[in-house]
């Protein structure tokens, strides 16, 4: 039996994408797309007010306008969301009490959006106003007032140490202090959240669209939350519009729409507008850090502290909570890629009067990087040595693997040292630095920064959920063509495509012979979705498996059928032929046929059909993928503005299944990283109003802002099948730190060095300014 | 002159990828809503209603507009293409093609928008620049690709068309 | 974000535009839609009446009449970018139309919509000032015309009338030794400026700035241009520390130093 992974032929190409010909030509069906005749739209009456008890609400004209099928406050629909892990739970319509602007109070049902609108516009809601608590500082004093009365404001707290901590910080020859502030931003989707349901009346059950990264998770939250069995219950999501994470929590509005399409016995859909996204999608990144570090004069960095404060908003995200997200994962590869032996943390997450904090790509990842990154730039130039010097310095080498860092994580191999050089020779670190001394001398101020990454990858669990394996199934049609199902939740990143391209390998078949289907929880084998980057490697292990296992009963069959024997047969082409006879083959729909029709004809005890369902658990917790990025930009004195003039990309995520759509996810996570190092905040006034809810206030890289980038790869395999690591995280882990970085270093006659993101122009001008009024 | 009264419906005739159409509209709807649910052309996408992601452009007498900051009324008139209107009857287009070729979409919502702008600009300026389909496209927001690669579709398209003309 | 019922009004032509609005005192004039739509899918604007002029085409010309170009109320943003005789005459108009939002935008939004509407960020009411335009207005009864510097009244606000249609706006040709410079800063293209400037220099040192953005309209200012840059910018900050900025008023006053400066360049580049 010939290996036929050993000689791929589609896995590690750049396969064109499967899905793009019904994209390109308008005929993907996103959520929006789905109608059904008789189907309501809903509209929800959200809070204006961040803190304050709800006196009384008239939905009275509401109820009598016409086209108005149902106006629900919390006694029609007393539902609540809640994290396991917390004493907290929030109810799908706001009860007695709101806490943040844009929760849900009331919710109507129209004929159509436009009606609804008009209905939400006739609800009046008297309220009592509460102070508010709007950062975590406050939150963390005792005595602020509670957000949830009774319960401490701060819902999560942890201090870890290294043994000998305190002993190597003192024993240092240096120490510098920083404190690290992180803004809130959010995934903005191009499509918004959306949710539809509809019940088959014949059987009961109930279907739930929405566009959401783990079908199978919303599912189970569904049934939990709603108290239906899981056979009652179909989740299909259709085309999704990219999520980020965003998509992959359980929202207030979802069990809304649920709960009226079973009372009101009608299809109902609710479709987000771009402002209920940001008053309503969970939000990201909303901490402060306060940051030690402790170093000898040769660069090396010996002991790291953090005090790591994280605003998780009003009520904790189910099933994911971004404040635990972004402190204690963090927490835990703080260290990032240097040998820094000791680490000491405090976590405290707290409750505010702001949207939910949940999961936006890379979720700790922008944090530690740009601590982890800060605080080397910052030892560079206390010690006036070169940023990659101290890098070099201080950088896990090949040697270390496998790496147990402070936090006891392994780190498995990876390439980190290489893809720093290499990313320097990208970049051409040498001749930069002549331009900039040259420019310097002109009143121009340009800079590099440079990010060596992390990036935890496939682990068991993530905001997918905590299912640590995944599932498919392969099954050949009676026609020799091939359809697959997995229980993922692509949002854009091909896995028909990717998934296709390691069956059809192991199947000897064309890749686009291959359907791979997602997101019906009626088709697709329980899994765990997408998020956290784990579909490639595990989602793409499963694949393997399932394929190896067809292919195993397919070369069964051809033996049986072709006479020879099993060690002589190979699949390639379409057919199975027996080596070294060309001559003598079968092609797979023949072998189809034979195992669907003609059982006599199959060999002993082999059943009917060609259908396997294999599973996947991968043999670590996590596997680390690495890399360097590093980005040059040119900071403007005269206005502020920052433009990112090169961008470098050195990636290590194992095999590579397919080298463009690895490419596409780094370019989008840069630029996402240039939005949140330069554009992107979600901003609260003083009374807690959130001032940034349309798409002219929040600003998103456009193509202008965003660079042509170089990247090269290497491919340091993991222990997982196929070698494959995740990636879809790694490029806005590592990018907003090289561009902080960037700034750090454009600026640094100005004494200037960067601490909080984004940065913005009217920030850069402050910092010129002090500088030459000091100087 | 005609009068509508706030909350009637009249019935408008609107010229789409070549047809006419007549429908039945609240003066207050929105091209979008309309091509989208009452031609069921969903390839026209919504993302902002506000006329800053691009997501609803669809090209009006052959220029891109906005189809969420027009009224389905005003648009009586007007010859408007949307994705389907430049999709051949089999096959894709080639820029369509470009795109796949490229890797110039995701997740594909920004995508049908990202085509027709682009469509407009080859068929004013056949061979562009980098910086002028850039600029071009900056209307026209994406959150997965970071543009690269949507770039490049586009430039190649331009590159194989004017090789063509040459031929 | 779906716009509240409003009786929709399409007249056939511009008259009919004018009694419409007569009629309907709580009506709206809707013309590109730029700002309104947004605002009324926001629900933020809520018109009774919409008076749809988007169609009439005897306020889409073009023309040089009497040593002024004079734009029609409906000519769209990318068309006056692109005119020629626009380009030709008054270069800085054309580059300043180009600025506006995205090109998507900019094949809808309207001249008369742009100045009726007094964005205190939008390039082309600053343009009208800067360039000393008159801006023409007309009700059922007549026509009027107000010059452009006293049109703007504030945030959002002008001296047009609720029954009143922008009909044209006239830019005179300026004298040949005249010469004009635009700059502006938004923090991605295609967003209003944070600062804008149009500079204006006569034969001698004399001038005018026009700056946008930096309060709640254009705001112009005379000046004599001293020569050296230091003297120039501090003329500059000196005039921009009078302005009413709002949010970041520091920064904006710095960045209309900037803008003044650039703008003053490229009017000494010598473009009209
Ligand atoms: C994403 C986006 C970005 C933008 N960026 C910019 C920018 O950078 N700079 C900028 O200047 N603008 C910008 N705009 C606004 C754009 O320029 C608008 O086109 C312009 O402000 C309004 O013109 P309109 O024809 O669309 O007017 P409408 O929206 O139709 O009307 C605006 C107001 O003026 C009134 N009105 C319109 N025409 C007349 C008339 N002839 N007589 C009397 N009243 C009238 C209306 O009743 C309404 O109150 C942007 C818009 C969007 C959506
Ligand atoms: S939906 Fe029209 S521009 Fe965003
Ligand atoms: S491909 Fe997803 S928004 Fe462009």
């Amino acid at each position: 039996m010939a290996d036929i992974a050993s000689r791929p032929q589609f896995t590690g190409s750049r396969v064109t994408r499967l899905e793009d010909a019904r994209l390109v030509s308008g005929q993907g069906r996103y959520l929006d797309d789905v109608e059904f005749p008789g189907m309501l739209e809903v509209a929800f009456v959200r809070s204006n007010r961040p803190a304050a008890k709800i006196l009384k609400i008239d939905v009275e004209a509401a109820r009598k306008l016409p086209g108005v099928k149902a106006v629900w406050t919390h006694e029609d629909c007393p539902l609540g969301i809640k994290n396991a892990g917390f004493d907290c739970t929030q109810w799908v319509l706001a009860k007695d009490e709101v806490r943040y602007v844009g929760e849900p109070v009331v919710a109507i049902a129209a004929e159509s959006r436009y009606v609804a609108e008009d209905a939400a516009d006739l609800v009046q809601i008297q309220y009592e106003a509460l102070p508010p608590v709007l950062d975590v500082r406050t939150a963390l004093k005792e005595s602020t007032r509670q957000v949830h009365e009774g319960k401490s404001n701060v819902f999560f707290h942890r201090e870890r140490k290294t043994d000998g901590f305190d002993e190597a910080f003192a024993a240092a020859e240096h120490r510098l202090s920083e404190t690290f502030i992180f803004h809130r931003q959010t995934g903005a989707a191009m499509e918004n959240r959306a949710f539809a349901a509809v019940t088959d009346p014949f059987t009961g059950r109930l279907t739930c669209y929405c566009g959401h990264q783990s079908p199978h998770e919303l599912r189970s939250e569904l049934c939990e939350m709603l108290d239906l069995p899981e056979n009652m219950v179909r989740v299909v999501v259709p085309e999704v519009g990219g999520a980020f994470g965003i998509k992959a929590s359980m929202y207030p509005e979802y069990l809304v729409v649920a709960w009226m399409a079973l009372k009101l016995r009608r299809p109902v859909k609710w479709i987000s507008d771009r402002q209920e996204s940001f008053l309503a999608d969970v939000h990201a990144r909303d901490g402060v850090h306060d940051v030690e570090v402790a170093f000898n004069s040769d660069g090396t960095i010996v002991a790291l502290k953090d005090h790591m404060m994280a605003d998780g908003g009003a009520y904790t995200a189910v099933p994911f909570c971004g404040a635990i997200g972004e402190t204690v994962t963090a927490a835990s590869v703080l260290t990032g890629p240097y040998k820094i032996p000791h680490q000491a943390t405090v976590i405290d997450c707290t409750y505010s009067n702001k949207t939910p904090l949940g999961a936006y790509r890379g979720v700790w990842g922008p944090i530690a990087s740009f601590i982890q990154e800060g605080v080397v730039d910052r030892v560079a130039r206390y010690l006036k040595m070169d940023p990659a010097e101290v890098r070099r310095v201080n950088m896990l080498s090949d040697e270390d693997f496998p790496y147990r860092n402070p936090s006891k994580m392994v780190y498995d191999k990876g390439s980190y040292l290489q893809s720093m050089e290499d990313a320097l020779r990208l970049i051409g670190y040498e001749d930069f630095r002549k331009r900039q001394a040259e420019l310097r001398k002109q009143g121009r101020y340009i800079g590099i920064g440079i990010s060596v990454f992390v990036e935890p990858t496939a682990s068991a669990s993530s905001e997918a959920g905590s299912v640590g394996y995944e599932a498919c199934t392969v099954r050949v049609e009676p026609n020799g063509t091939v359809t697959a199902a997995l229980g993922l939740g692509p949002t854009g990143q091909g896995h028909e495509t990717t998934m296709a391209q390691l069956i059809a390998d192991q199947l000897g078949v064309d890749v686009t012979d291959v359907v791979v289907l997602h997101g019906d929880t009626d088709s697709a084998p329980f899994g765990g979705g997408t998020g956290g980057s784990r579909s490639g490697t595990i989602g793409g292990g499963a694949a393997i498996t399932a394929g190896r296992e067809m292919r195993q009963k397919l070369i069964k069959l051809a033996a049986h059928a072709l006479e020879a024997s099993e060690e002589d047969i190979e699949l390639c082409d379409g057919k199975a032929y027996v080596t070294g006879v060309p001559a003598k083959s079968m092609t797979i729909r023949e072998l189809a046929q034979l195992a669907y029709t003609n059982v006599k004809g199959l060999p002993p005890g082999m059943q009917p059909g060609l259908e396997v369902v294999a599973r996947y658990l991968p043999p670590f917790r996590v596997s680390f993928s690495n890399g360097t990025h590093i980005a040059a930009v040119e900071v403007h004195t005269d206005t502020g503005k920052i433009d990112v003039i090169d961008y470098a990309v050195v990636n290590d995520c194992g095999n590579l299944i397919n080298p463009t759509i690895v490419e596409g996810q780094i370019h989008g996570g840069v630029a996402q990283g240039i939005g949140e190092a330069f554009l992107e905040e979600l901003r609260y006034d003083r009374d807690g109003q959130l001032v940034t809810t349309s798409m002219q206030d929040y600003l998103l890289p456009a193509s202008v802002e965003v660079p042509r980038m170089k990247i090269e790869h290497i491919q340091t395999p993991s222990a997982a099948e196929g070698g494959f690591k995740g990636m879809g995280e790694g490029s806005l882990i590592a990018a907003p730190a090289a561009l902080i970085g960037a700034v750090s270093d454009a600026l640094e006659p100005f004494g200037v060095m960067v601490n909080a993101m984004p940065v913005t122009p009217a920030q850069v001008l402050a910092w010129v300014d002090q500088a030459e009024t000091s100087a | 002159m005609e009068t509508t009264k706030a909350r009637e419906v009249v019935q408008i005739t609107l010229q789409v990828n070549g047809e006419a159409h007549t429908v039945e509209v609240e003066p207050r709807m929105l091209l979008a809503d309309v091509i989208r649910h009452k031609l069921g052309l969903t390839g026209t996408h919504v993302g902002c209603e506000q006329g800053v992601c691009g997501a609803c452009t669809v090209l009006v007498d052959g220029e891109p507009q906005r189809s969420c900051l027009m009224f389905a009324v005003q648009a009586q008139g007007h010859d408007i293409t949307t994705i389907e209107g430049v999709t051949p009857e089999s096959g894709l287009s080639p820029l369509q093609a470009a795109f796949q070729k490229h890797h110039g979409l995701q997740c594909g919502f920004c995508t049908p928008a990202m085509i027709l702008t682009s469509e407009a600009l080859l068929r004013k300026h056949p061979n562009p620049d980098e910086a002028q389909v850039r600029e071009a496209l900056s209307g026209n927001l994406c959150r997965c690709t970071g543009y690269q690669f949507i770039v490049d579709s586009v430039l190649d398209a331009a590159a194989q068309a004017s090789k063509k003309e040459g031929q | 974000m779906k716009p509240a019922a409003f009786e929709y009004v399409r007249p056939d032509n511009l008259q009919g535009a004018l009694a419409a609005l007569r009629d309907h005192p709580d009506g709206k004039v809707l013309a590109g839609g730029q700002s309104l739509i947004p605002l009324m899918n926001f629900r933020l604007s809520r018109p009774q009446a919409l008076v749809d002029i988007s169609h009439l085409t005897e306020l889409t010309g073009i023309s040089v009449v009497d040593g002024a170009v004079e734009v029609g109320a409906l000519v769209r943003h990318q068309q006056l970018h692109e005119h020629e005789e626009v380009r030709r005459l008054l270069p800085v108009l054309s580059e300043a139309a180009g600025e506006v939002g995205h090109w998507a935008i900019r094949n809808r939004g309207t001249l008369g919509g742009s100045l009726t509407h007094a964005d205190p960020a939008a390039e082309l009411p600053a343009a009208a000032v800067a360039l000393r335009a008159t801006v023409v207005l007309a009700n059922a009864d007549g026509q009027r015309e107000v010059p452009a510097e006293s049109f703007f009244l504030g945030f959002l606000t002008t001296d047009i009338q609720p029954d009143e249609i922008l009909v044209a706006v006239r830019f005179p040709v300026p004298p040949a030794d005249v010469r004009y410079g635009f700059a502006e800063f938004a923090r991605r293209p295609g967003d209003f400026a944070l600062a804008g400037a149009f500079v204006e220099m006569g034969g001698d040192a004399s001038g005018s700035i026009t700056w946008f953005g930096v309060s709640g309209g254009p705001e112009r200012r005379e000046l004599d241009f001293p020569d050296d840059a230091q003297a120039r910018k501090a003329a500059f900050a000196e005039l921009a520390a009078e302005f009413d900025t709002g949010e970041d008023a520091v920064y904006r006053r710095k960045l209309a130093v900037t803008v003044a400066e650039q703008a003053y360049q490229k009017a000494r580049e010598g473009r009209r």
